[in-house]
């Protein structure tokens, strides 16, 4: 299949990078496959599973918050490993996510609008807990998160260095996109799809809608907590703004122009638009913004299934029969 | 012999409408059973009752002698009742091949691969004449190809008992006319046990089987399809005081 060949062109092209740009590019690209990441935990759940969560950063914030907290040792001072932290960054946002959604899906259950508005404000609610969290740094949040340690067996090896943090998150980024692609295209994928489609139906067939929609939204959950954690290793830095609103809606932005109902789109929408803000606001100042929110409209408006995955559709086009034009 | 399906004091309550109003019904195993009636007789909310979409006010549904009343529509599935709705409900985006293996398993995702293409899907499109569109997204189907599909979905289901809501609902007389000798097909052979809704009085006579005719949420009548049309009571009630129902 043509797609494939683009994912390995692109991922190729990733891998290639550091020897062409410099350490601050390498940086750089760093945050934004943090980031894209974070877009497929999105792509996941609104895109596959048809449930728009408005507050995505809720779960990517707790993963940063998490990962510091263990990392920085401050409950248990000698238990400070990474892989400790992400474990507790990858579950807290996966159990936070159980007992959100059973209260929100549970019954007749919420959706659409009223589902984006609830999850919209618990984001704002987190970001002002966090703000007067004083335990938790409060406003100026948690400064000297260590990096990631990918030490085994007692030895340790400290992510300080641009280039071998690129090459483990590109990685990381890398395995979680196979694995997603696999988990879409199984048996699961074909119940999400359905689920999207006609979530009324699927009840008929033995399915329990609650159950599935437990399961993707822990799952999407969990992948934005892990995001988090990565972030926070990387910067040092976990503050207010990681849980928050603004975070979600661009998020939001970064799936809908790439395109949700494609991980690969809803990935590189992330590092695209992340990539342009650079440049683009060095070009236009402030105007930037502006350019982003037509980007966006023109995707809802024009492009519906993204100005990314518009195009790589069309050039991937699987062959399969298709009905004639009737 | 214990009912295969057996309806004692049901009642439901929409407001001040009774919907369904002390009704009492049992299917044997095996049987094919056609129920007629007005609109808003009731018949619509007698499935949602029956697959638990909706809660009954009182009265108890048996299935096989287990008590299913007010079980989640997807734990009545998982018992082997399978539910055709009005509006063709398949998944538009899926395609052919997909919707069938959807339903074949059973709301259990035991295994991640994605079996589409197996002998018992190939037998229930070969059934359903699907064939040639095995891959089509099923948006792109026919509202008869659409109805068919639904059916075949229900196959794939392998429940022992369907409910068919109106299942010729928009066909032409052609297609009417076939998907009744599908339905008499798997019953006979198949050896599903059969509900069908319908106030299609071609469609009815078509099936060949005995019908029950409801009004006002209750059982009015029952009897061959001869005795029903010569009844004068019921019509009065359906066809009309004066008028021999048009062929």
């Amino acid at each position: 299949m043509g797609n494939n060949l683009v994912t390995v062109a692109i991922f190729a092209a990733l891998a290639a990078l550091p020897l062409f740009a410099g350490d601050y590019w390498t940086g750089q690209f760093t945050y934004y496959l943090i980031y894209g990441l974070f877009a497929l935990s999105l792509s996941l759940v609104w895109g596959y599973g048809g449930i728009l969560c408005l507050g995505q950063a809720i779960f990517f914030g707790t993963g940063g918050y998490l990962m510091a907290i263990v990392t920085k040792g401050m409950i248990f001072p000698d238990l400070t490993n990474s892989y400790l932290g992400l474990l507790v960054a990858i579950t807290g946002p996966a159990l936070l996510a159980l007992a959100l959604g059973w209260f929100l899906f549970a019954g007749r259950g919420i959706g659409g609008a009223y589902l984006a508005i609830v999850t919209l404000a618990i984001a704002v609610v987190l970001e002002r807990l966090m703000s007067n969290w004083y335990a938790l740094g409060g406003y100026n949040g948690l400064l000297d998160i260590p990096p990631l340690d990918i030490g085994l067996f007692g030895y340790s090896y400290e992510l300080w260095d641009a280039l071998p943090t690129y090459y483990v998150i590109l990685a990381i980024v890398v395995t979680l996109f196979l694995a997603l692609n696999i988990l879409t295209r199984s048996s699961f994928g074909l119940v999400l799809t359905a689920l999207r489609n006609h979530p009324d139906r699927l009840a008929f067939f033995g399915f329990s809608v609650l159950q599935i929609k437990l399961v993707v939204f822990a799952a999407s959950a969990a992948l934005a907590g892990l995001s988090g954690a990565l972030f926070v290793t990387v910067d040092g830095f976990v503050s207010p703004t990681l849980i928050g609103f603004s975070l979600s809606t661009e998020v939001l932005i970064w799936v809908a122009i790439g395109g949700k109902e494609m991980l690969l789109a809803a990935f590189l929408g992330a590092l695209l638009t992340r990539f342009s803000e650079g440049w683009l606001s060095e070009l236009f100042g402030d105007f930037w913004t502006l350019i982003l929110g037509l980007a966006f409209m023109a995707s809802v408006v024009l492009l519906p299934r993204g100005l990314i995955a518009t195009p790589l559709q069309a050039l991937t086009r699987r062959r399969r029969p298709t009905p004639p034009p009737s | 012999m214990m009912p295969f399906l057996q309806i004692t004091d049901l009642d439901k309550t929409f407001g001040g409408l009774r919907a369904v109003d002390d009704f009492h019904m049992s299917l044997d195993a095996g049987s094919l059973t056609a129920i007629v009636g007005p609109n808003g007789c009731g018949k619509s909310t007698l499935f949602n009752l029956i697959t638990g979409a909706l809660t009954p006010d009182r009265g108890t549904i048996l299935f096989k002698g287990r008590d299913i009343t007010g079980l989640p529509p997807h734990k009545i599935a998982r018992l082997g009742i399978g539910r055709k709705f009005q509006v063709p409900a398949v998944f538009g985006e899926l395609s052919v091949r997909e919707n069938l293996a959807l339903p074949a398993m059973k709301g259990r995702i035991t295994s991640i691969r994605n079996d589409t293409n197996n002998a018992r899907t190939t037998a229930i499109l070969d059934q359903v004449l699907l064939t040639d569109k095995a891959d089509w997204k099923a948006e792109h189907l026919s509202h008869g190809e659409k109805q068919w599909l639904e059916i075949g979905m229900l196959l794939a289901q392998a429940p022992e008992l369907i409910l068919l809501d109106e299942p010729t609902a928009g066909m032409t007389a052609a297609e009417t006319a076939a998907t009744a000798a599908l339905i008499r097909q798997i019953n006979q052979t198949g050896g599903i046990t059969v509900l069908v809704i319908e106030h299609d009085i071609r469609f009815i006579e078509q099936l060949e089987c005995p019908l029950l005719v409801m009004a006002k949420g209750q059982i009015l009548k029952s009897g061959n399809f001869q005795s029903i049309r010569q009844d004068e009571q019921v019509q009065e009630l359906y066809f009309g005081r004066t008028e021999a129902p048009h062929a």
